[in-house]
């Protein structure tokens, strides 16, 4: 749906125009940014803990080493995670599993953040289909991830796409909102502006079970990645899981991998 | 309060009684009767009718041309005007009740340019705030994108209306949001007045006889919307002859036929319009496949009964259509029908009774691996409205009455394969009663003042979760034709003029307006999936009170008029949604809203030139537009979108030599107020943004030239014609349309700002003709 105004501006035959403009930037403030993972694959999982930087800025983002990360879950294990550096810290010996709800405590800069997500039962991701549409003269393709949703309403799911090896910059979320229970034909709206497919491509999915919270950070994001008459929603940072205003996310979520060549 | 208002509707009820005992104390006479353009039979709206015995005594003809003065028995001279028209003394020997219908005659002044329709002083005299008349005639001689006269793009020129953005036919009043402008045809309210995502308005010129704009000071017989009233009115065509007339334009063009029914009495006018743009687009490979094209059709007809009663049927059909292949299809348009009836009940009493019907459906679907989903959303009313006018005497016109309105609103409802879903039409009636007059108190003074009370009744057949904290906490199920909860709002208006030397007066007034429907929209510039909610249990009406001051001065025997207007207004029961929420797929809507309030103020100057050769004006606003809504923000005042701290406009209309008349425009606005990133991070390999407060940055500003020149070829007997050039944005200017944040692909730390542009010199050319019988 959110796609639609794209479509029919590009189909207006604008004699639209792109240039790169220069603009002054309000000052920011660095924020600490927590990006945390568990799936039902064998660990470790890592948080990466860092900070945000000026977007005018250029060099590296400051990484936070001196922190004290924990995550436990409903089942009475926990655990402190391992410093690795560059604001990496790693599980030991927990196992993601799904339907636990996992906590995240994480001591930074005399501050503390609290984050929680729960893993929903895997769902099996069977393949990729790719679409073909004639759009004037250009064939666009459309990938439609195939899996059956269970009959129990509230499954969400995020996708991350590579191209070539290449991870996407692009936010991709279905939900059973409309069709609950059934195999998906919906197709992922992929941003064509920045992916142009083409046959041959070497086509990645990741499909990640993931819980509301987690769904709707990333629907905010593919909200604002909208490009329309007037543009997309009012840009603002996504409502992430994690306490005391810290950008991110944490996330349990089940994991599986399909590739495909566009033909 | 409300006891306050009471007493003015009990005080404005003595006025009434009060000057109906006057006129049996001195045996008062009436003439009264309709203002017409000779040639055409069109009514003419607003002619002055003036005693020339008795300075100071006149009347403004109404909506329908109806004029109506008492005065003692004896002889008279009314001089009757309208600008661009002969005037005419008509003699009046006053010895009872008589109706005499006027004609005025166009055809020495037609050559000449008119800017407004209105009584040369007219700004001076009347009470009336925030009011402006735009003719068609005005609206010609505009250069527009596509050369396609605009009524909607012709009112954006004016001071206090600003557009949604280049290309966009929606627009902000005084700070106020694009749903909170009613805009009626022929009082139909039109929910979506625009084609083509917003190019061309839903308004075919050829059709419309004026507009008229209120920016928040109607009187009491306009409500429901917050900001203004654009009032449209269609022509009624020619009760004399058969007429055609036409345009061909580069991707539009358009047709009208009108004539007499009854000669000299009734008459008739349909009017079609088609681009064709993708016509031509299709014979390129390129757009093999898409479809995008609008229609719209106008059809009005008028039936005399007799001297004292008269029919009405106007009707509107407009289809946006946009398919691309087979897997995208899309169909949008509104349906409007009012069918009126104008009786004289006395020579004192004229009442007009609109039965209105409109429509607006929005549908789109999509194909994907055999299935199909389709959204669609629909708004359909029923309207009754009934207008009283009542002349008791010369110094009193009192406008009383009443509307009902069932509003059937089904929001965006997916559908298609395998989807279930059950969302039904929510149904409300909408009701309001009104009073008003307009009375001159003194030489100096005018008053205006009514009190409208509205109110809103939810009825049954759907169920209504109350939210708190964005959780359900209470579910109310309403049976069919059970009425749900009700909304009650007082709405006072009062405006007032004092006239302080034959050409300056100063004004004032106050208006509250309330609204019971709300635009949800997930983007800023206004598009088709926009969907329209009524009040419900979580959603309350909207509240605005304004306060304006104004100061008017013509100078050189009223050739050229300065208008000064501020104005500070603020609104209640605000509405925005959570960031995240999809409006088209979220089950409830009402668990993703957030409310808050609204202020705006600022001044808007007009200076025009009315006579001469050279015709135009400039107009200027400064102003300020804020909300302050929980959970967006931190709960802080923040910039809406719609802000602009300057505004100005010029509009000049130059005839060259009598067949040859050049015009250009020339806007420069503020850019919209937007939140640009301030920082950004990484998360999961992937650059993101970090964004500060709302609002808080600028687009950067907007400005363009057009030019056009029309010639007029000399009439041959039954065959006029005229040929129009264009140049939209003559230096080029890139405005900005929309920006956005992407890494530099040479250098993937640095992020460019990558602002899109829309036109760039686009030219038009149209060919006007019209031939009479």
């Amino acid at each position: 749906m959110r796609d639609v105004i794209s479509i029919l501006s590009a189909a207006l035959l604008f004699t639209s125009c792109e240039k790169v403009i220069e603009l002054d930037y309000k000052g920011n403030q660095s924020r600490v940014v927590i990006e945390g993972n568990i799936t039902n694959e064998p660990g470790p999982y890592f948080v990466k803990i860092s900070k945000s930087i000026g977007l005018s800025e250029s060099g590296t983002y400051p990484a936070i080493d001196n922190a004290v990360v924990v995550v436990r879950d409903d089942f009475g294990n926990s655990e402190t995670l391992t410093r690795q550096g560059s604001g990496v810290y790693a599980t030991n010996t927990l196992q993601g599993v799904e339907g636990r709800t996992y906590t995240l405590l994480v001591e930074a800069e005399g501050q503390s953040y609290t984050a929680q997500s729960t893993m929903p039962p895997h769902v099996p991701f069977d393949s990729i289909k790719v679409g073909e549409v004639t759009i004037g003269g250009d064939i666009e393709y459309q990938l439609i991830p195939v899996y059956k949703d269970p009959a129990v309403k509230g499954n969400n799911y995020r996708f991350v796409l590579s191209a070539n090896d290449k991870l996407e910059n692009q936010h991709l979320v279905q939900n059973d909102e409309l069709r609950n229970g059934l195999v998906n034909t919906i197709r992922l709206e992929v941003n064509d502006d920045d992916l142009k497919l083409k046959p041959g491509d070497l086509i990645t999915l990741t499909m990640q079970c993931v819980d509301a919270n987690v769904a709707m950070f990333y629907t905010t994001l593919a909200l604002m990645g909208d490009s329309g008459p007037g543009g997309g929603t009012t840009p603002s940072n996504p409502p992430g899981n994690i306490s005391n205003g810290s950008l991110g996310v944490f996330s349990a979520h089940t994991v599986e991998v399909k590739s495909v060549t566009i033909p | 309060m409300y006891r306050k208002i009471v007493i003015i509707a009990i005080i404005e009820l003595l006025i009434l009684l009060g000057s109906t005992t006057l006129l049996l104390a001195q045996s008062k006479y009436t003439v009264s009767g309709t203002v017409k353009q000779k040639s055409s039979g069109e009514t003419l709206i607003g002619a002055s009718v003036v005693v020339v015995e008795k300075p100071g005594v006149g009347v403004i003809a109404n909506t329908y041309g109806f004029y109506s003065l008492s005065l003692p028995q004896g002889s008279y001279t009314l001089l009757v005007s309208y600008v661009g028209y002969k005037q005419e003394l008509i003699p009046v020997e006053l010895n009872s009740n008589v109706m005499i219908n006027i004609d005025l005659s166009d055809e020495v002044l037609l050559e000449e340019v008119v800017i407004s329709s209105k009584r040369n002083d007219e700004n001076l005299t009347t009470a009336t705030m925030g009011t402006e008349v735009l003719d068609i005639q005005t609206a010609a001689k505009i250069p527009v994108v596509f050369g396609e006269k605009d009524l909607v793009k012709t009112i954006q020129l004016l001071p206090g209306v600003k557009s949604n953005g280049e290309g966009s036919n929606g627009f902000s009043v005084r700070g106020g949001a694009t749903d909170q402008n009613l805009i009626l045809l022929d009082e139909a309210p039109v929910y979506n007045a625009s084609h083509m995502l917003g190019i061309f308005s839903t308004f075919n010129s050829d059709a419309i006889k004026d507009a008229t704009i209120i920016k928040g000071n109607s009187p009491a017989q306009f409500g429901g919307r917050l900001s203004s009233v654009l009032d449209v009115k269609m022509r009624e065509g020619n009760n004399n002859s058969y007429r055609v007339s036409g345009g061909i334009g580069l991707i539009s063009s358009r047709l009208t036929v009108e004539g007499p029914i009854q000669k000299e009495k009734s008459s008739f006018i349909i009017s079609g319009r088609r681009t064709y743009a993708d016509l031509f687009a299709r014979l390129s490979s390129d757009f093999k496949g898409i479809q995008l094209y609008f229609y719209d059709l106008n059809a009005k007809g008028n039936l005399q009964i007799n001297s004292k009663n008269k029919l009405f049927f106007s009707g509107y059909f407009g289809k946006d259509v946009l398919a691309v292949s087979n897997f995208l299809g899309s169909k949008w348009g509104n349906s409007t029908g009012t069918l009126r009836w104008n009786s004289l009940v006395s020579s004192k009493l004229f009442s007009n009774t609109s039965f209105i019907y409109s429509d607006y459906d929005f549908n789109v679907s999509f194909k994907s691996d055999g299935n199909e989903v389709n959204y669609n959303s629909n708004i359909r009313d029923l309207n009754l409205k009934q207008d009283f006018s009542l002349y008791p005497n010369s110094k009193n016109t009192l406008h009383f009455g009443f509307n009902v309105i069932h509003h059937t609103i089904t929001p965006t409802k997916a559908e298609g394969t395998d989807i279930v879903r059950d969302k039904k039409g929510r149904k409300a009636l909408e009701n309001a009663v009104y009073v008003s007059n307009s009375y001159e108190a003194s030489d100096r003074i005018n008053l205006d003042y009514g009190v409208r009370f509205s109110f809103y009744n939810i009825l049954g057949g759907d169920t209504y979760h109350i939210y708190r904290d964005n959780r359900s906490v209470e579910t109310i199920t309403l049976d069919d034709g059970e009425v749900g909860k009700t909304y009650y709002n007082w709405e006072p208006r009062l405006s007032m003029n004092f006239i302080v030397n034959r050409t300056a007066s100063l004004k004032m007034g106050y208006a509250r307006n309330t609204q019971n429907l709300h635009l949800m929209s997930n983007s800023t510039g206004g598009s088709p999936t926009d969907q329209w909610i009524g009040n419900s249990y979580n959603i309350k009406p909207e509240v605005a009170d304004q306060v304006s001051l104004g100061f008017s001065k013509n100078f050189k025997d009223n050739a050229y008029e300065l208008n000064a207007e501020t104005y500070y207004k603020s609104m209640k029961n605000q509405i925005d949604f959570k960031d995240g929420t999809d409006i088209n797929t979220v089950p409830d809507i009402e668990s993703e809203l957030l409310f808050g309030k609204g202020r705006a103020y600022g001044l808007e100057i007009l200076w025009k030139k009315k006579e001469g050769k050279l015709t135009g004006w400039i107009g200027y606003t400064l102003s300020k537009t804020e909300r302050k809504i929980n959970g967006i923000n931190d709960g802080q005042w923040y910039n809406a979108k719609q802000d602009r701290t300057h505004d100005v406009s010029i509009v000049a209309v130059y005839e060259l030599k009598p067949q040859w008349t050049l015009s250009g425009t020339f806007i420069y606005t503020t850019g919209n107020a937007v939140t640009f990133p301030t920082g950004k991070y990484v998360l999961n390999g992937m650059t993101m943004y970090q964004y500060g407060g709302r609002n808080a940055d600028r687009m950067p500003a907007t400005h363009r030239l057009d030019l056009s020149v029309t010639y007029e070829r000399p009439a041959r007997r039954k065959y006029q014609s005229s040929w129009s050039f264009g140049l939209y944005n003559v230096y080029g200017r890139q405005n900005p349309y929309s920006i956005s944040f992407e890494e530099n692909k040479k250098n993937p730390q640095k992020i460019d700002a990558v602002q899109s542009s829309l036109f760039r010199w686009v030219p038009s050319v149209t060919y006007n003709f019209n031939f009479r019988e």
